[in-house]
């Protein structure tokens, strides 16, 4: 197993693991998603239309 | 550990040092010829932008984890350690937008004379396809590097907030438009690839908890439709990660089959769309093939997108389907609240917000098409040229338009006496009849400039370009959401190359088996009978 690369020798939990996401479930990642999309809509706003 | 720390921070340092080298090299103008030749020339300020913006971040977040000991907080979780993977993947973004793309293009138009065709518009080799094969190939030979692994993992959050853009770029009339038929064709196709799956998981005798989450995998919208229905079918973990693994691999075969058949049997961007969004299963796969039939034409698309999530919509109905099934062998039922209200994809919710923003007129007035609209509303932006405008004058003048209605001629008198298209000036309180005016006038004015294009009448080539440009001043486009879509289009291709590098030979082959066979018949009939009903339901009806 190189130092340097993920190989297919990991255990099984932390390959699938790694495979999804950072967050601990889909629900979380769901709301942080739909917050950052919220603050880019809202910067994209700011910008293009609100203060141009 | 700070050795460790410290050479784990390497790559970081290394990949925000050479962003913000290259934008300094950009912004010298050392590059212009490079960028000409590429084809690449409007993208250089956003170059400059984007890898000041992410070195900066990228040299912020190593100084902090050089000075730091890692920890466990969200910071850590989220920022600061798939800080570097992150900043991997942005790299890689913006060698296929910038670099790899343009060269495909440019190489396959030399190849042309030579082969006939253009070898990136038969393989879709677009920016979509590139960054998946980036990822593929990365994962899949060299491995990704230990420092990029928590990067990796962003890549679905990430396409989550594409899909979420996306929805700013709907308008409810269009939905309208196309509702009757995408319900219609995608209820269909949802609970007949249900009953299906699971009549094939019956033949072939297969556990009822795989049958079930297979069949939802299959039906639905992949991967999110698995997770949901997974508990209650009671599917364990490898059976879930066999559905996952099957629709993966069968929706990586569609993703590069699908736009090769949609281009052979010369279907248009809705055909395509309404296809793409029924027959394909998972959301960023439907994505891809869309984008990889035509990467211009958002239309494509958002049709697909349109039918795509007209089937998640199917998700709630399919769990207590599956319930009600899975209930008969089991005897314990969730309730509704656990099956459809916790496990309905939040994601989705915001892109129906988004698109309830835009429709009520957020982003581009509510009429407005993929942030286009018309606007005959008094302004400088909607007149024409002084120039255009004496020599309309001085044609009107000397009656030299000739051969056209008296709707045609009071169109092209209105437009000299305004400076613009326009409804009546003492309309303008009524917005519809306004509107309304303005665009009988306008497709006069289209009508002019297409019987002198087409030498049904002779007009001076001055006055037809003022026509022309006087169509042009009152379409107007919502920066706004151009610039949304751009975000979009880096979310998608950031969480494309990102799902590239989760696709390994070994999740491949964990879909071989009995729910590898059953998973392709049921998706191939699916897509096979789609592909006719599209064909024969949506060529004539939609495109109006």
């Amino acid at each position: 197993m190189s130092d340097k690369n993920i190989n297919d020798n990991e255990p099984q939990d932390e390959m699938e693991e790694r495979a999804l996401s950072v967050f601990s479930n889909e629900k979380n990642e769901d709301i942080t998603a739909l917050v950052f999309s919220l603050i880019t809509v809202f910067i994209v706003l700011l910008f293009t239309k609100w203060l141009a | 550990m700070s050795n460790n720390q410290n050479s784990s921070n390497m790559p970081l340092f290394l990949m925000s040092g050479l962003m913000i080298i290259y934008a300094f090299i950009v912004q010298s103008g050392a590059l212009e010829g490079l960028f000409k030749y590429l084809g690449i020339l409007k993208t250089t300020d956003v170059q400059v932008a984007m890898c000041f913006i992410a070195g900066t971040i990228g040299i912020i977040g190593a100084i902090i984890n050089s000075i730091r000991k890692p920890g466990n907080s969200i910071i850590d979780r989220f920022i600061l350690q798939p800080l570097p993977g992150i900043l991997f993947i942005i790299l890689l973004a913006m060698l296929t937008r910038w670099y790899l793309e343009p060269l495909v293009k440019h190489m396959s138009a030399s190849l042309q004379p030579v082969l006939g065709f253009k070898i990136y518009k038969v393989l879709n080799l677009n920016y979509v396809i590139l960054g998946l094969l980036i990822g593929v190939l990365i994962t899949n030979t060299y491995g990704i590097p230990k420092f990029a692994a928590s990067g990796v993992k962003c890549a679905r959050f990430v396409l989550k907030m594409g899909v979420i853009l996306l929805g700013a770029r709907y308008s409810f009339a269009e939905l309208a438009k196309l509702g009757v038929y995408s319900i219609f064709l995608v209820g269909t196709f949802v609970l007949g690839t249900v009953f299906f799956a699971l009549w094939l998981g019956n033949l072939f005798k297969q556990p009822k908890t795989m049958t079930g989450v297979l069949s939802a995998g299959m039906g639905v919208c992949g991967v999110s439709a698995t997770v949901a229905v997974a508990p209650v079918v009671k599917a364990r973990s490898e059976e879930m990660a066999y559905t996952i693994g099957t629709i993966l691999s069968f929706g990586i075969i569609c993703m590069f089959i699908f736009p090769t058949i949609g281009k052979l049997a010369g279907m248009n961007p809705v055909q395509f769309g309404a296809w793409a969004g029924t027959g394909i299963l998972n959301s960023a796969q439907v994505a891809a093939a869309a984008l990889a039939f035509n990467a211009v034409d958002i239309k494509t698309l958002k049709v697909a997108e349109i039918f795509n999530i007209t089937r998640v919509l199917f998700l709630p109905i399919i769990v207590l389907v599956l319930a009600t099934w899975f209930g008969k062998a089991t005897g314990k039922k969730l309730t509704f609240k656990e099956v459809v209200i916790d496990k309905f994809p939040i994601f989705i919710l915001g892109f129906l917000l988004l698109f309830a923003l835009s429709s009520m007129g957020l982003f581009a007035p509510a009429t407005h098409y993929k942030g286009k609209f018309i606007d005959f509303s008094y302004n400088d932006r909607s007149q024409i040229t002084a120039e255009e405008h004496e020599t309309l004058k001085t044609a009107l003048a000397n009656d030299s338009i000739k051969g056209l209605n008296e709707e045609q001629m009071e169109a092209i008198r209105h437009l000299v006496k305004k400076h613009q298209i326009s409804g009546n000036y003492e309309d303008r309180g009524d917005k519809q009849k306004f509107y309304k005016q303005g665009e009988k006038r306008m497709f006069a004015i289209e009508s002019v400039i297409a019987a002198a294009k087409g030498e049904k009448i002779v007009l001076d080539k001055e006055v037809v370009s003022a026509l022309k440009h006087s169509v042009k001043q009152v379409h107007k486009k919502s920066k706004t959401l151009s610039v949304l879509t751009d975000c979009m289009i880096w979310f998608f291709a950031f969480g494309l190359i990102g799902l590239g590098m989760q696709i390994t030979k070994k999740s491949i082959m964990q879909a071989g088996g009995m729910p590898l066979v059953i998973g392709f018949i049921a998706g191939v009939t699916k897509a096979t009978l789609s592909f006719f009903v599209v064909l024969w339901l949506v060529k004539d009806v939609v495109l109006k």
